[in-house]
């Protein structure tokens, strides 16, 4: 099997062939960040906050240009808060003010409160840059794949093995 | 080498790699100078290409989205461009080709390239012989030769050099002129046949060295098995 690798340039070509698999899907994914304007344009609904319309594992489509109309009160949004890395998919209720300085408070469709204990301490609403995109589309379950595999780190790795192995040890 | 190892007959891929990989050892052996222009451009675009979005995955992943935003967008179309490139030139420069030189002797180059359909156990070599020496205009020539890899298989998928070579050595004159052995073997066969395709000067010249060669090549006993077989018909 190893005779496969033969001379440095075929090894070097089949090395690049794996690299250029993940290279690409990478390059796909920043080609979408760019076009929506959104550094995670599609995002994995993690909890039941805002049950009926999505649960957990639903995949989520998001668009972050306001080309048309200012993102408004009823919109669901994905957003960021400042100093905590877990994008929280909730709706706009309230917006005072307009343009990026707009004040905007969210709250989860399912949650009997509010966001504002969600946000970081001292924050009492967002901002326009908070917001990561707003829903524009979406899968149900199919984001049950990643919750699998952000839950058990393991498989991660285990899958990009197999599928790094395949690659090179297989030509065409 | 390849003989040593075994294949699985039923799978295509592997009769053709390991075909590819016996035709340019052959083809080294003859001492033809390889030339590695279209891998060497394939892996330039193709390596530009993957340090591009390393570069940009680092930048991303050190300095955040909304600060290199325009700079992503940049080596997004880059990326694209390259790729692009790197497609068009596998299938549209490439084309199969599996082995690119020069004869030992510095006259012609040939570009030989392969290829198999779906579901079908023949290979199809394609040779884009250039003759060097010939004034006024380049002349070119385009061979083909389609073969069943049974021709040099065995049943448990070892590779058999001699009727590999021979097929090519036969089919492309400007093999068979560095490597007169393994067309002489061939003469005595479709003398025997009575097939006779396609004969070129080359090949005549060829042939007739062949005559000479080719007892020497039967007494030498350098293929007992074929040669038996020959006295018998």
């Amino acid at each position: 099997m190893l005779s496969s690798l033969g001379s440095p340039r075929q090894a070097a070509a089949q090395l690049m062939n794996f690299g250029l698999i993940l290279s690409t899907a990478f390059m796909m994914w920043k080609g979408l960040s760019v076009i929506t304007d959104s550094p995670s344009p599609i995002v994995v609904v993690l909890s039941g906050s805002m049950e009926p319309a999505f649960q957990r594992g639903d995949l989520l489509l998001l668009w972050n240009r306001n080309v048309i109309e200012e993102t408004s009160v009823g919109e669901i949004v994905v957003y960021n808060v400042q100093g905590k890395d877990i994008p929280i998919v909730h709706r706009i209720i309230r917006k005072f003010g307009t343009g990026p300085e707009a004040k905007l408070l969210t709250k989860g469709d399912n949650n009997p409160a509010d966001d504002t204990e969600l946000y970081a301490a001292g924050q009492d609403y967002l901002n326009r840059k908070d917001i990561i995109g707003s829903v524009v589309g979406y899968i149900p379950f199919v984001g049950y794949v990643t919750i699998m595999l952000s839950e058990h780190p393991w498989m991660k790795t285990a899958m990009l093995g197999i599928m790094g192995l395949v690659v090179v040890l297989q030509r065409e | 080498m390849a003989s040593q190892e075994k294949i699985t007959v039923y799978n295509l891929a592997d009769l053709k790699n390991t075909s590819d990989d016996a035709l340019t050892n052959y083809l080294t052996s003859l001492k033809f100078t390889q030339s590695h222009r279209l891998t060497d451009v394939r892996l330039a675009l193709g390596y530009s290409a993957f340090l591009l979005s390393a570069a940009c995955f680092l930048w991303d992943y050190k300095l955040g989205f909304e600060s290199t935003k325009y700079l992503t967008a940049a080596a997004v179309a880059v990326y694209t461009i390259l790729n692009s490139a790197l497609t068009f030139w596998i299938f549209y420069v490439e084309k199969g080709t599996v082995y690119e030189g020069t004869s030992p002797s510095k006259s012609t180059k040939i570009k030989v390239s392969t290829k198999t359909n779906k579901n079908e156990p023949v290979y199809h070599v394609t040779v884009e012989v250039e003759d060097l020496k010939s004034k006024g205009g380049k002349k070119r020539d385009v061979l083909t030769i389609s073969r069943p890899f049974a021709d040099w298989f065995d049943a448990a998928g070892r590779f058999v050099a001699q009727p590999f070579q021979t097929a090519l050595a036969t089919g492309v004159p400007a093999i068979g002129e560095v490597d007169v052995k393994r067309v002489a073997a061939v003469t005595k066969k479709e003398e025997v046949g009575g097939a006779a395709a396609g004969y070129t000067p080359e090949l005549l010249e060829a042939l007739a060295n062949a005559g000479a060669v080719g007892g020497e090549g039967d007494a030498s006993g350098i293929d007992a098995k074929k040669g038996g077989k020959r006295r018998k018909a």
